[in-house]
């Protein structure tokens, strides 16, 4: 059964118009226009346990009002979400005990007490009982490396830790489902190493499910097998990475060095993108061919110095995919 | 609901305030400012009557004095809490998590308060008192009612301050809500001008409200101007306000909760 299902989600903000100018403001302050957003548009999905779901979109794409209708802390305009076969907004309480939540850009640790304080007060929300609270502390600690600060307050700890602190709080009492809402904002190429090294050990070890919202798409390669993509509110793209890349990811780029200039050259096999002279590139089309087929129907007298074959990374892959949105919006695996 | 996690709100909440010793010394030297001020003004406003209306100087200087702590406890605390939380999103933090939000309120901000009493309102009181000299209960029922209605001034202005918080999940600020609600409570709870000084119409009509039970019925019940029967009887009213006012914040906070828009993403 699924532990996560969204059918039809809907989320559609009141946001009042405001006029420019001290004029606007206060006509603003008597009569009130409002425009409507859609934030989520029509979304349904089904999350397995054990999964490691990466939610992918632009700004404004409604990940995070996604995340908090799942949480239990916005209601759905229409369309149902279930999470642990609850309505999380109805049963709140309920679905906070068994969920952990991080956000990226807000924190839970109280600010001027030691991170030590903070977990303390959240073994009394969750009740979590002492010899698993102390076990999970010792375990959660040296997996994410926090000896060297747990007895430090909150505001003397660089983002980096402060973020390893936040993962590990909201994973002190054993939820079922751990949510992330842009786990690795601003941090260092390191402290994202090992946020992302830890959620994947996580997400294997201990079969939590894991739905991570982000806009570095590395997260996604390293932790979430599944992706969901939205833009606009509207789901674009619900499947394995792999399978995207296969789709749309399959146009491997050849770049071939000349020692002098063999003028124009047409190809079968690729097709021609930059004429540089001495360096052309082409995109191969199809995922079949080989750098032989390449040479073969290139031939030789050809002064070629060098070859250089590029796999395309996920960033292009997805840069595609926006940009073709049109063409693929009913492409759904 | 865990209820083991109120209490270490209330200790949390404590704690954290140890962090910033410098601020009690600051407060400290501000309440005996403001305390010794409203003495002296009282003084010259008596300007060596022994009694006005009944009242005597000494009681009047006790009576302000009380005013003080049941009063001008830093209840905007609880106003920028919930108003700040609000508007920049954080409101999100605390929904997350297994606990009521009106409750955890209410634990953190009698952790502040038992900690302004511990460090600024004991030491203040003894050093008034040393002074200038306070009277004493009237007797010892109310001395003890004292406390009991001590009890119901805190909860009542904790809970108006909720609502007038509250009220940010509509309005989107707290600020000029403090300043509403700091106005009222400065006029109608008695605490600078006591009733008994007020036009009787005025009077009458204030006594009735629950912002009186915030300042003036404590103090008077101390000083002894409210009998046995009367005493028990407005702590009975007063109890019923409560249940009202508690009544709307909760009643609030579940229509908040359904018109909640998370702002900041």
């Amino acid at each position: 059964m699924a532990i996560i299902a969204a059918s039809g989600v809907e989320k559609i903000f009141r946001q009042p118009k405001r006029q420019a100018g001290l004029g606007g403001a206060i006509r603003g302050l008597f009569s009130r226009e409002f425009t409507e957003v859609r934030a989520v548009d029509g979304i349904s999905f089904a999350i397995e346990p054990g999964e490691a779901v990466g939610y992918l979109g632009p700004n404004g794409a409604g990940k995070s009002t996604m995340i908090k209708m799942m949480t239990g802390i916005l209601v759905p305009s229409s369309g149902t979400v279930e999470v642990l076969g609850r309505e999380p907004h109805t049963n709140r309480l309920t679905n906070a005990a068994e969920i952990g939540v991080v956000f990226g850009q807000r924190s839970q640790l109280w600010w001027d007490l030691p991170v030590r304080d903070s977990f303390d007060l959240n073994r009394h929300i969750y009740d979590v009982p002492a010899p698993r609270f102390a076990e999970n502390l010792a375990r959660l600690t040296a997996m994410l490396d926090m000896e060297g600060y747990v007895d430090r307050p909150v505001r003397q700890l660089s983002l980096g830790q402060r973020m390893r602190a936040e993962i590990a709080m909201a994973l002190l009492h054993d939820p079922k489902i751990l949510f992330l809402d842009e786990p690795t904002i601003g941090l260092d190429v390191v402290a994202k190493d090992t946020v992302r090294k830890f959620l994947a050990e996580v997400n294997r070890d201990r079969g939590t499910t894991i739905i991570l919202t982000t806009h570095d798409l590395v997260d996604i390669e390293q932790i979430c097998p599944r992706l969901i993509m939205v833009d606009d509110g509207k789901l674009l793209f619900d499947g394995e990475l792999k399978h995207l890349r296969q789709t749309l990811g399959s146009r491997r780029r050849l770049k071939l060095e000349f020692g002098t200039d063999p003028g124009p050259i047409t190809l079968q096999t690729a097709a021609l993108v930059t004429d540089e002279g001495l360096a052309k590139h082409f995109l191969l089309e199809n995922e079949q061919t080989s750098i032989l087929d390449v040479l073969t129907e290139l031939g030789s007298g050809h002064d070629l110095t060098d070859i250089k074959l590029e796999e395309p990374n996920i960033e292009e892959v997805i840069r595609t995919f926006y940009q073709n949105k049109p063409a693929l919006a009913g492409a759904r695996p | 609901m865990r209820a083991a996690a109120y209490p270490a709100f209330a200790l949390t909440a404590f704690q954290s305030r140890l962090v910033y010793r410098n601020q009690v010394w600051a407060s400290a030297f501000g309440d005996l400012v403001s305390i010794f001020a409203r003495i002296a003004i009282w003084t010259a406003a008596f300007a060596g009557a022994t009694q006005v209306d009944g009242i005597t100087l000494p009681e009047m200087v006790t009576y302000s004095v009380l005013a003080w702590p049941l009063l001008y406890w830093d209840f905007s605390r609880v106003l920028y809490d919930v108003g700040g939380a609000v508007q920049t999103g954080d409101v999100a933090v605390f929904l997350l998590k297994p606990i009521h939000y009106p409750s955890y309120l209410l634990s953190t901000h009698f952790g502040h308060f038992a900690f302004e009493c511990v460090t600024i309102v004991v030491p203040v009181a003894l050093i008034v008192g040393f002074t200038v000299g306070l009277l004493p209960p009237a007797s010892l029922f109310h001395g003890l009612m004292f406390f009991a209605y001590w009890a119901v001034s805190w909860l009542t202005l904790f809970a108006l301050a909720c609502l007038c918080g509250l009220l940010a999940f509509w309005l989107l600020t707290a600020f000029s809500l403090e300043w509403f609600l700091m106005a009222i409570m400065s006029l109608f709870s008695g605490a600078v001008v006591p009733l008994w000084f007020l036009p009787a119409p005025l009077a009458a009509l204030f006594g009735y409200l629950p912002f009186a039970w915030v300042s003036y019925y404590p103090s008077a019940v101390y000083l002894g101007k409210l009998d046995p029967a009367a005493t028990w009887l407005h702590l009975g009213i007063g109890l019923v306000w409560l249940g009202l006012l508690s009544a709307a914040t909760l009643a609030l906070w579940a229509k908040a909760r359904t018109r909640l828009v998370v702002q900041g993403g």
